[in-house]
């Protein structure tokens, strides 16, 4: 895995280089801040919160604005094997001395990178809208419940988005990968209570779960949860590089 | 009928003592029962230009996305460099400069941010090359313009930039003069055979304008129905045919046929009363043979000149008249 770096700072460039890159960021700023205005305004829930840094733990997970985070993630990483396909910039891209695994994996980091990002916004957003809003404050607790919270979400919107990922390399469709990525977050919250249900990926991909309302299932646990997504997502890749290591470019 | 390589004593030594930069094995490709390319095999050498000619259809596209690993190999192998594309891909194509259809690239990015990410994939290219080859290809207007903002004839340019950025041994262009127009098209030949003869690359260009590929190949590969048909020397068209068809313009043809007809080693072809001519194939060394038949029969001859045939006549002859472009 020589000159890695040259490879993912490619790939991110070709992420930020896009006119269209502030976007997703702009927009999940703007939701945010949105988001605590309204509940400032209108909900009767907000009166127990004591800090930003509380408020920022609560609304980071999956059930929070998180899921911006999620759905701004698989967009992106919807286009970011697609999109080769789709200009014609694969043969450019795969006919370097760089092997086809290697191409795979640097888009992959460049998507951690991506969500990495998202969430360190979406976290800084909700710090300072919340700290405007309920104050400035919080105990050490409350910071590493937040810290808790945003890797919590971060795991979510990886273990998506690179469901989102291996559609794109199988499909060569941006389109149907973000409706791939989407479809999971949609359905994440129903439980079938069968004991089979455990072992999909769906109950396991948001861990704060176990904090707010308890195990989806009984017998589930963080640890457990945490291992049947990086199963799923090691599966997934594993899949998008097997396909895309044979694949004919036509 | 390989018909190049007893003419060039000089040549062949040569290649006896270099390995072939590009060699095709016996290349095999098969997608569902249908065989694309079929068992072909072919060489190109340091410093030629070698173009890969065929009737739409006949797997030049197949054989070019096989050379430079984009497809898989049924059977056979492509060793670029002496490295094997199906077994050493890596150390294989470093040696490969390309551009497979047309030049595709980052439409928002800039011609120079573009030749930069071509150059993150290599381990030696430094900015200094980066703008060594862009003065090379005068693009240094262009330089910080957005990709999309250029024209075909630019972005060609460009692609020969990319491609030349890690100093290939090889050069492979698929179609590259696609929707250029004349000037373009002769600024593309004079960078290729600039290219080829002051850095030794060897080329590979895919085409269907046969007058285009006469101008600028040494050698011409033809294939059809994914099968090799013919090589071909370009510059050694003369001796190619040993008997050439020679046009006689006398001033009693008739009479002239039947004094050339009495020869050996000389075939007439062609009588025109009309136009006070007559055609024949003879060898340059019986060639003062029926000079001297001529003069003996006090027969004028005004004009002797060479019917030479175009690279196309000769295409359509080895692929049965099928359609080109």
């Amino acid at each position: 895995m020589r000159n890695m770096t040259g490879l993912v700072h490619n790939e991110w460039l070709k992420l930020t280089k896009k006119k269209s890159f502030w976007v997703s960021p702009g927009l999940l700023a703007a939701l945010t801040v949105l988001v605590t205005v309204m509940l400032y305004r209108f909900s009767a829930n907000v009166a127990g919160i004591e800090s930003g840094i509380a408020y920022a733990a609560g609304m980071l997970g999956a059930s929070g604005t998180g899921q911006f985070v999620t759905v701004l993630s698989v967009v992106a990483t919807a286009g970011i094997v697609a999109q080769e396909y789709a200009q014609g910039t694969i043969k450019f891209l795969l006919i370097r001395s760089r092997s086809r695994g290697e191409i795979l994996v640097s888009k992959y980091l460049a998507v951690v990178l991506y969500i990495l990002m998202m969430t360190v916004i979406s976290f800084a957003v909700l710090f300072i809208a919340g700290g405007v809003t309920f104050g400035f404050g919080g105990t050490g607790e409350q910071w590493i419940e937040a810290l808790k919270q945003g890797a919590y979400g971060f795991i979510y919107s990886l273990v998506y988005a690179s469901l989102a990922f291996m559609v794109g390399v199988l499909t060569r469709s941006s389109g149907v990968s973000i409706g791939a990525g989407l479809i999971g977050t949609m359905f994440g919250a129903i439980v079938i209570q069968k004991d089979f249900y455990k072992y999909v990926l769906l109950p396991n991909a948001d861990l704060s779960v176990y904090g707010t309302s308890g195990p989806p299932l009984p017998g589930m646990t963080v640890g457990f949860s945490l291992t049947v997504s990086a199963v799923y997502v090691a599966l997934f890749l594993l899949a998008g590089y097997t396909v895309f290591r044979r694949r004919d470019i036509a | 009928m390989n018909l190049a390589q007893p003419n060039h004593p000089d040549s062949s030594q040569q290649e006896r003592l270099e390995e072939p930069v590009l060699t095709l094995d016996q290349v095999t490709k098969r997608i569902g029962k249908k065989t694309i390319v079929d068992g072909l095999s072919f060489e190109v050498r340091r410093g030629e230009i070698v173009g890969l000619l065929g009737p739409n259809g006949a797997g030049k596209t197949t054989a070019i996305r096989m050379i430079t690993g984009l497809i898989t190999i049924n059977e056979g192998d492509v060793r670029i460099a002496g490295h094997s594309i199906r077994n050493a891909f890596k150390q294989a194509i470093v040696h490969v400069g390309g551009i497979i259809e047309n030049p595709e690239f980052y439409p928002y990015m800039s011609g120079f941010d573009n030749l930069k990410q071509a150059a993150r994939m290599t381990d030696t290219v430094t900015d200094a090359r980066i703008m060594e080859v862009i003065a090379l290809l005068g693009l240094q207007e262009a330089l910080h313009k957005k990709v999309k903002s250029y024209s075909l004839g630019m972005r060609q340019r460009l692609g020969i930039a990319q491609a030349l950025l890690d100093r290939p041994k090889l050069l492979i262009l698929d179609e590259p003069t696609n929707g250029l127009d004349p000037a373009g098209i002769r600024e593309m030949r004079d960078y290729l055979k600039r290219i080829s003869q002051s850095e030794g690359i060897a080329v590979l260009v895919s085409s269907h304008l046969l007058s285009e590929v006469e101008q600028m190949c040494t050698r011409v590969v033809v294939i059809q129905n994914g099968k090799w048909v013919t090589e071909h020397r370009i510059g050694d068209r003369k001796n190619a045919t040993s008997m050439p068809e020679l046009r006689l313009r006398v001033d009693r043809p008739s009479v002239a046929a039947r004094v050339l007809k009495k020869l050996e080693h000389v075939q007439v072809t062609e009588v025109k009363e009309e136009t006070s001519e007559l055609a024949c194939r003879v060898a340059d060394a019986d060639m003062p043979m029926l000079i001297d038949a001529l003069r003996e029969e006090k027969i004028a001859v005004y004009r002797i000149t060479e019917t030479k045939k175009s690279l196309e006549d000769e295409f359509l002859q080895w692929t049965g008249g099928n359609q080109i472009a």
